[in-house]
């Protein structure tokens, strides 16, 4: 029975996608490390972080294209017609305008949540995009525009393959996990600690990584957690 | 009816509240006053006495110091002593500043007589800073001036109470050597000191706003007292100043033209006093930037003093004194010393000599009289400090009682070799150390706490908190009314009664401090094994229903409300409270907004989303509204009064270059008015669309024209009462504060006669046709016709009664008593605070409308729909302490806003300090009140909300499928289980779960309200050695313990307010059933 349940592929796939997750995280604080000084992290062309996730999000949806091709055989029609529409400029320009409406939204819950109405634009802009990039932008470069809007606000599509919906499923850990860490890094910004950098936005920079981080551990456990109940099962077998 | 739940809810708040008190008994500990008081032996210089000042005589004294018969020694008195009290004369006031090159601040130089006093005769003047130990509130220091103790900090709140003072202070010492006083000025003054004087002109001290009367009565009896010769000490207390800081600020032209007044009034008192005479003139404390005092700021803290006399100069600096700074408390002894007076028993101070005119005493050098002075004091400080020692034992390190007793005898001994100057002054300069480390000891000592009451207050208030977590969380709203019986509430009522009653009378046999104690202590126990009888009993089903709570669930909510209460324990999130609390409010609303996107997006928009549907659907309005109350709460920021500790904060800021206090912005004050107008049109509006304005029930009488009477005399009020027209009589802005007073107490007054907003169409007969004049007949005859075609339709129309309102029967009367209530606040709180109350009601009502919609749609029966979700329940309490700060107020003890005391009240009527607590009480935790007031809201306003837009729950129905054909009725039956769209008549058919879980409501804030105070001890008591203990927790503490004494009441009042309207609806019902009957 759990051995019927248990899929490899679908378990190598996810296992990649986490220690990809990691790993961008990883170097995102070993550049950290390395710079020292982090009050560079608000500013747009001076920090790494920003293409560093950027980075790490495509490799993560090239990887669940390249477990998709396995797949490529039981496509329904649905799924195929999808698929041939992913590079048409209608799809591409749809989804870059839903990722700037969606860092503008950001933006805005970020002044609204308490950061400066003037000034301190480019941290915002920032942060909302590392925000953006954490949630939103995983799912539209796997999908699509409207399929991300789908995936969020409709229940199931049906054009969603297997694999695809496993990459969903940990980009939503990722996305949870990143907000909570940003609302949850300003924690550290009234105390009077005077450090450099407890200025804004730096600890929600930080708090969104290690959010995501967590997140991603947390998935991590559990399909670590299936694996091993499905070898203690087959041994037991 | 169901007045158990009430006596319930009584019971925990007073458990809550009990424990409390007991914590801030033992936390903010006063000091042991001791009654005793001093004596001497008067050395004369008039021969006829019986100790007269013979060179015999100071010989035997100087042969022991220490010996009784030279211990307790009175010097002749030196000279008179006239003493002007300026209130608030901080030291800048009287420093002058050579060269201006701007021009002069208001306060700049104006106290002009002062400088060319100093600059003519040095030595006959002195100009000195006046250190004043904090709490700086007038009362206060005035207890401080005259015992010469220090002030412990639960004395501030009793400003408005002067009791009389019953330790032993200077005047009382005066009044025994039979020096006659006059007294001319502020009324606290005769407050604590009753009948010690020979003439006394008090007049009160009560209107703030009032300039001028006081100085002007003062000024009349001033120079005819001054003329006359049969006093030896004269007080005379100021108060424009200090009014004046109040009113306008320093910074204000007024306060320059007050201090030119002062200026004008010392010339003429040093022109007219006589060549014996002394004059002393000081500010009892300073002020802050914004003019207000109370708080440690050096602000607050610096007061001026300055003291003149025309023929005797005065001692220099050669006994060590200091010539730049005074500590208040070393006043005592310095003026004991000028009029020869035992120095007060309870003195922690060291006479001056800067102060002390040099008047030579027969047969003595100079050096022996002083010598002689600073003994006395001194013995008096030892006896003191080591009788209190010796009586409060524990209360001092034993060790550093050893060193300080060493060397106090080894000064005993120095004390006896002293012949010369040199050794003198060596002596004094090691005395005046010792001394002070006394002192400093006791500073310490006295801030110091009471650990056992400290532990059982924490117990008493978690006691209840956790059981009734236990038994009222965790049981079904349905089943309380099983759990308390009536019978057996007052058998608790009683036992607890008889508990309180043992408590009182055996406390002492316990051993403990007082009778409040033994009370509590008693009350507390049984109690909590009263609940933990109850839990045991109903573990069954308490373990049943807790089994069934996810595990996980609600974390944001639990993680938010956690960070709430973590406040507490660092100093500098209490600092930035303000923003933390906004910061979590903001996320309690995004995180309602995006449960309802979870669970309503997937229902709306099935397959595909569709951009047009979604601009269209309810959930865009819904999150289009969280994001507008997120706004609302970002606005507020721009409400936020800041604190010292925040750095760069204007209230407190000591450069210039900001303007005066609460500068006239008109724009503030008119757009307060138009927010008050927009605020009582859109309620009328609301309850105009539920029905609940027709009719002519008494209530919706008053709710048709109250509240526009109310918005207007809000808005004059506001208008005048800022505006810089000076010739509006106060009388007039006054009635206006007035006449919404009434309204409330006439609210109230019709809310317990008849508290209905509903009206009942009486039956029409059908079968005639009434037309009027103007109508055509016409149409009436077709609609006649018509319904007759349909027949029994319109006959079963004619036996139903048609009732206006009946739908939000329960909201709408809990809402016009709301809107009453909250224009007394708004007229109470500033203009700008009062925009940030309509700010928080607004983002109260957003929160109403989406957990509304939220609860209908998670909810599988009537129950789990009249309850609220645990995330609204959250944002509800937390947006009572947000209002708060929204209505700038902040937790320092500097910041109360007094004004609110005066608000109608300036022309004298009703004077009682009762009201004026209430006042500024109401306006300080307006949040709190109007909050937990309405906050039945919470369960009926989700039935409202789809009585008023049924099609609401054809959008939300879990069928979706829901075409026109079938019912609105039978969707929400199907989707809920009982039929919706009945309004909040369905209340009153499942009136168990209703008022059940309205109890469990209460229930749930009382214990959001009591773990929040429950933190707030449990810091303070984690922190009580922390540098900041007196800064931020203690008043922090202070804060949240007055807002529960405050909470709780209102909760209990929201209550009672529900189960009057619920028992009005019983007879409402029953009668139309009747009718219908017959």
């Amino acid at each position: 029975m759990v051995l019927s349940r248990f899929d490899q592929q679908k378990t190598k796939h996810q296992l990649f996608h986490v220690s990809l997750s990691l790993a961008t995280i990883l170097i995102c604080m070993a550049y950290m490390q390395y710079r020292r000084n982090w009050e560079h992290l608000g500013s747009f062309w001076d920090s790494l972080i920003v293409p560093i996730v950027f980075i790490g999000e495509l490799l993560k949806v090239l990887l669940a294209h390249f477990y998709g091709r396995i797949e490529d055989g039981v496509l329904t029609a649905k799924q195929r017609q999808k698929k041939a529409a992913y590079f048409t400029p209608r799809e591409i320009l749809g989804g870059l305008t839903l990722q700037f409406l969606c860092t503008l939204l950001y933006a805005f819950i970020c002044i609204i949540l308490g950061a400066p109405v003037l000034g301190n634009y480019e941290q915002t802009f920032v942060l909302s995009l590392l925000m953006t990039l954490l949630t939103v932008s995983p799912t539209v470069f796997l999908l699509g525009g409207g399929g991300a809007l789908q995936v969020c606000f409709c229940e199931k599509p049906e054009f969603v393959t297997k694999c695809e919906d496993t990459a969903l499923n940990l980009f939503k850990y990722n996305a949870l996990g990143g907000i909570l860490g940003a609302w949850a890094g300003s924690v550290v910004a009234p105390l009077d600690w005077g450090r450099d950098w407890q200025v804004y936005p730096i600890p929600n920079v930080i708090g969104a990584l290690l959010g995501s981080a967590l997140g991603n551990i947390y998935a991590c456990t559990h399909v670590l957690y299936a694996t091993v109940r499905m070898y203690m099962s087959k041994k037991r077998g | 009816m169901n007045f158990t739940y009430l006596f319930v809810l009584i019971w925990l708040a007073y458990l809550v509240c009990s424990g409390v008190l007991l914590f801030s008994r033992g936390f903010l500990l006063a000091r042991v006053s001791k009654t005793e008081s001093s004596t001497c032996r008067r050395l004369s210089t008039n021969p006829n006495d019986e100790y007269v000042l013979s060179p015999e005589v100071v010989n035997e004294i100087f042969k022991d110091v220490n010996a009784s018969s030279s211990s307790n020694l009175c010097l002749p008195q030196k000279s008179k002593v006239i003493i002007l009290v300026i209130d608030a004369l901080k030291y800048e006031f009287g420093v002058y500043k050579d060269n201006l090159t701007e021009p002069p601040l208001p306060y700049e130089n104006k106290l002009k007589v002062l400088h060319e006093l100093l600059s003519e005769k040095p030595e006959h003047a002195r100009l000195m800073r006046f250190k004043a130990d904090p709490p700086t509130t007038t009362l206060q220091r005035l207890k401080g001036l005259t015992t010469g103790s220090l002030p412990t900090f639960i004395d501030i709140g009793s400003n408005f109470a002067s009791p009389e003072i019953n330790e032993d202070n200077v005047i009382d010492q005066i009044v025994k050597s039979e020096l006659p006083m006059v007294f001319l000025g502020d009324d606290t003054w005769t407050d604590l000191y009753p009948r010690r004087f020979k003439r006394a002109y008090a007049y009160p001290s009560f209107d703030i706003f009032d300039l001028d009367s006081v100085d002007q009565q003062i000024l009349k009896h001033l120079p005819k007292e001054l003329a006359s010769e049969d006093w030896q000490v004269l007080i005379a207390h100021f108060l424009g100043v200090d009014h004046c800081g109040h009113k306008h600020g320093p910074m204000h032209e007024e306060m320059a033209r007050k201090l030119g007044e002062m200026n004008d009034v010392i010339s003429s008192v040093v022109q007219q006093m006589d060549d014996a005479t002394t004059l002393l003139i000081m500010g009892d404390h300073g002020m802050t930037a914004s003019g207000d005092h109370g708080g440690d700021s050096d602000d607050e803290t610096n007061a001026l003093l300055f003291a003149y006399s025309k023929k005797n100069r005065f001692y220099g600096s050669d006994a060590g004194s200091d010539s730049e700074l005074l500590q208040q408390i070393d006043l005592v002894p310095t003026l004991a010393t000028i009029l020869g007076v035992p120095i007060p028993y309870s003195n922690l101070g060291l006479i001056n000599f800067n102060l002390i005119p040099d008047v030579p005493v027969p047969h003595l050098s100079k050096f022996q009289t002083l010598l002689l002075h600073v003994w006395q004091n001194a013995q008096q400080i030892y006896r003191y400090f080591f009788s209190y020692a010796l009586e409060n034992k524990r209360t001092f390190n034993v060790d550093e009682m050893d060193k300080l007793e060493t060397e106090f005898i080894l000064l005993t001994h120095r004390v006896q070799t002293i012949y010369n100057e040199a050794a003198f002054k060596s002596f004094v300069r090691d005395l005046n150390v010792h001394l002070r480390d006394i002192l400093n000891v006791c500073r310490e000592i006295w801030v110091r706490f009471d650990p056992t009451q400290m532990s059982q207050g924490l117990l008493f208030c978690f006691l209840p908190i956790f059981f009734a977590f236990l038994l009222i969380n965790n049981s079904r709203s349905a089943d309380y009314g099983k759990i308390f019986k009536a019978k057996e509430i007052s058998y608790i009522y009683l036992l607890n009664i008889a508990a309180g009653v043992f408590g009182y009378r055996y406390f002492k046999n316990f051993s403990f401090k007082t009778e409040e104690q033994g009370v509590i202590f008693f009350t507390s126990i049984l109690s909590a094994v009263i609940l933990a009888f109850y839990t045991l009993k109903h573990w069954t089903s308490i373990a049943n229903n807790w089994s069934s709570v996810k595990r996980f669930s609600h974390m944001p909510t639990r993680l938010i409300l956690f960070s709430s209460m973590a406040v507490y324990f660092s100093n500098s999130f209490v600092i930035q409270e303000a923003k933390i609390l906004s910061y979590l409010l903001g996320g309690i609303v995004l995180l309602l907004a995006y449960e309802l996107i979870q669970l309503s997006a997937r229902l709306d928009f099935k397959q595909k989303f569709k951009a047009p549907q979604f601009l269209r659907s309810t959930l865009l309005r819904l999150i289009l509204a969280s994001l507008l109350a997120v706004c609302f709460i970002r606005f507020a920021f721009t409400l936020f009064r800041c604190r010292e500790e925040q750095g760069n904060c204007t209230d407190f800021a000591t450069q210039q270059g900001f303007v005066t206090k609460k500068s006239g912005l008109s724009r503030v004050y008119i757009s307060a008015v138009v927010i008050i107008v927009i605020y009582t049109t859109l309620t009328r509006l609301y309850l105009r669309s539920c029905g609940n304005l027709t009719g002519n029930s008494p209530n919706v009488l008053l709710a048709r024209y109250g509240p526009t009477v109310a918005s207007i005399c809000a808005g004059g009020h506001i208008l005048l009462a800022n505006s810089s027209i000076k010739n509006v009589h106060r009388v007039h802005i006054d009635a206006m504060a007035l006449v919404i007073y009434a309204l409330l107490i006439v609210q109230i007054v019709i809310v317990s006669w008849s508290p209905l907003m509903t009206f009942v169409l009486p039956p029409r007969n059908p079968n005639v046709i009434s037309v009027n004049g103007k109508d055509s007949i016409v149409p009436e005859i077709f609609k006649k016709m018509k319904r007759m075609y349909e027949g029994d339709d319109a006959e079963r129309r004619h036996e139903i009664p048609v009732v206006y309102g009946l739908a939000t029967v329960y909201s709408s009367v809990i809402i016009t008593f709301g809107v009453f209530l909250s224009m007394v606040l708004i007229v109470l709180l500033e203009p700008r605070a009062a925009i940030g109350l309509v700010a928080s009601m607004a983002i109260g009502a957003i929160l109403l409308s989406v957990n509304g919609i939220l609860r209908y749609r998670t909810a599988t029966s009537f129950e789990s729909c009249v309850q609220p979700t645990f995330t609204a329940l959250v944002g509800w309490f937390l947006l009572a302490n947000f209002c708060f700060f929204a209505t700038s107020h902040q937790t320092t003890l500097s910041q109360i806003d007094w004004r609110a005391a005066f608000v109608g009240r300036t022309t004298g009527l009703g004077q009682s300090n009762v009201i004026s607590g209430a006042l500024v009480i109401l306006n300080t935790f307006c949040g709190h009140i109007f909050f937990f007031t309405v906050y039945a809201l919470l369960s009926t306003e989700t039935f409202s909300l789809f009585a008023l837009f049924p099609n609401l729950i054809r959008s939300n129905s879990r069928l979706g499928k829901g075409d026109s054909a079938t019912a609105l009725s039978d969707v929400a039956n199907e989707s809920v289980g009982f039929d919706m769209t009945r309004g909040e008549l369905s209340l009153y058919e499942y009136e168990d779960v209703f008022l059940g879980s309205n109890f469990k409501v209460a229930t749930q804030f009382i214990m959001l309200q009591g773990l929040k105070i429950f933190c707030s001890m449990l810091a303070c008591t984690i922190h009580c050695r922390h540098l900041m203990v007196w800064k931020i927790f203690a008043p922090r503490f202070i804060y949240e313990a007055l807002a529960t004494f405050v909470s709780l009441p209102s909760l209990i009042l929201g209550y009672l307010l529900l189960l009057r309207i619920h028992r009005a609806v019983d007879s409402l019902i029953k009668r139309i059933n009747k009718t219908k009957v017959n």
